[in-house]
């Protein structure tokens, strides 16, 4: 007798939904700092380079794609007659082949493999890093960060939060927007009162008080002594956030101008493939200037196709960029206003942009691949033929 | 109130950038409204015309993205 799991799934599900609504009611969501470039790790540099918490998102996805590699490499079938084993390698292959079918409508055919091959590469990689933040605790779990800021040799206090702790973790309080010393003197009675009870550990009466006087003292004889980065966690005198571990590699330009550069590059290095050193006449085409009397345009013509491709690059890159920057917002924005029901449809959004924008990258490299293998003059000659059958 | 008048110029900068997804709206809207006449008349050409759809999407698209990206780093990047 097996059990009957479908009637099963749907309590587990709304079990789950009630656990998410206590949690919201009793630790409130905080609303992240956003900032474009990756947060650098506080642990240190490696070859003297910094640790971006999108690098680590990158390593992830390089370790997804190894898990990928694995799974789908110890499904395949030896031999042609075996049956294939699983339904993931199925679904893959089944992907597989629909894109390259797909690709094989575009790509002429003598080029099919490369261009396929580019293709594939860029989609997967693509896919699997706007797919990252679609795990949940992606943007919320990581380093507690006191969240100051270097001016000018001393330390400007930016917002932030307190911290609590539950069993031994430390959380944000979202209760607790942190409060300096100067600020919590000018509030009234009932906001402080109404802060202490809330379990605030800056900004309340006595914690404000015995501040007010340290930092005072310390503002006045060595302000600038207090290492902001090696303070206690949870210190009440620091504003807090939280600086995830793990963030989405699409969301840094360093990753997305790097495969634009990679596509751009193998696109010229595919129209070089395809025509020989001809293909330079697509840009530098003085063939026609003394012959005819348009002959400059032709020359212009080839020049705009110069920067075009310069364009393409900045074009890859910030669609990208923009796309999965703005979806990362969208998704712990939503999280924040509303942490229970509203985030369902807004992953499920994600879930499609991700993909698209992967398709998109990859069809672009390889629609323009497409095109670099075409040579201008078998369109001129096309022309010429009609011109003459005219006549 | 410095300060605020900052942050104001920044909210209204990011909002004006926002201005050209009209473009970008209109656009794509254009394009996959002609694409889907050209699949309804022509079905057998549905992948052909998909895929430039596609394309001319995501170029429609882009433009859009730009404003976007304008927008983002006015809010989150400048300080």
């Amino acid at each position: 007798m097996t059990l009957n799991w479908s009637g099963k799934r749907r309590w587990i599900a709304l079990v789950l939904v009630l656990a998410s609504l206590v949690v919201m009611f009793n630790w409130p969501p905080v609303v992240p700092v956003i900032q474009l470039p990756g947060e650098i790790y506080p642990a240190g540099e490696v070859f003297g380079l910094p640790i971006t918490n999108t690098f680590v998102g990158s390593m992830v996805v390089w370790a997804l794609i190894l898990v990928l590699i694995r799974v789908v490499g110890s499904r395949r079938p030896r031999d042609g007659g075996e049956v294939p084993r699983g339904g993931f390698y199925n679904f893959f292959e089944m992907a597989f082949e629909g894109l390259y079918g797909f690709i094989g409508g575009i790509a002429p055919e003598r080029y099919l493999g490369p261009i396929f091959k580019m293709f594939m590469t860029i989609f997967i990689l693509v896919l699997l890093s706007n797919w990252l933040h679609l795990i949940p605790g992606i943007d919320s779990i990581g380093f507690l960060h006191p969240h100051v800021h270097k001016v000018e040799g001393h330390y400007e206090l930016l917002d932030g939060f307190d911290t609590a702790t539950l069993g031994g973790v430390h959380y944000l309080n979202g209760q607790c927007p942190w409060v300096s010393p100067d600020a919590a003197a000018t509030m009234s009675d009932e906001a402080l009162q109404a802060r202490a009870d809330a379990g605030c550990h800056s900004g309340i009466p006595a914690a404000a008080a015995a501040d007010d006087h340290a930092d005072e003292a310390a503002d006045d004889e060595h302000g600038d002594e207090i290492d902001y980065h090696h303070v206690d966690p949870g210190d009440p005198a620091v504003p807090w956030v939280i600086l995830p571990y793990v963030r989405v590699p699409s969301t840094d330009l360093n990753m997305t101008l790097a495969f634009a550069l990679i596509a751009v590059v193998m696109i010229q290095v595919m129209g070089f493939r395809a025509l020989g050193i001809g293909y330079l006449t697509k840009f530098f085409n003085f063939a026609t200037l003394f012959k005819s009397p348009l002959g400059g345009i032709d020359v212009a013509v080839g020049l705009l196709e110069l920067i075009g491709e310069m364009a393409k690059i900045l074009s890859f890159a910030f669609r990208l960029l923009g796309s999965m920057f703005a979806g990362s917002i969208l998704l712990f924005v939503i999280s924040f206003l509303l942490p229970v029901i509203a985030p369902w449809p807004v992953f499920l959004l994600e879930f499609f942009v991700g993909l698209i924008q992967a398709i998109v990258f990859g069809l672009l490299t390889a629609i323009f691949m497409s095109l670099a293998t075409v040579s201008h003059h078998h369109d001129e000659e096309h022309h010429e033929e009609a011109a003459a059958g005219a006549h | 109130m410095e300060e605020a008048v900052v942050v104001a110029g920044k909210a209204i900068g990011a909002g004006l950038a926002m201005v050209g997804a009209l473009g970008g709206g209109i656009g794509i809207g254009l394009a996959v409204g002609g694409a889907v006449q050209g699949m309804a008349r022509n079905p057998d050409h549905t992948g052909t015309i998909q895929t430039n759809m596609i394309l001319g999407v995501a170029f429609a698209e882009a433009v859009a993205i730009y404003a976007l990206v304008v927008s983002l780093i006015i809010l989150f990047v400048l300080s």
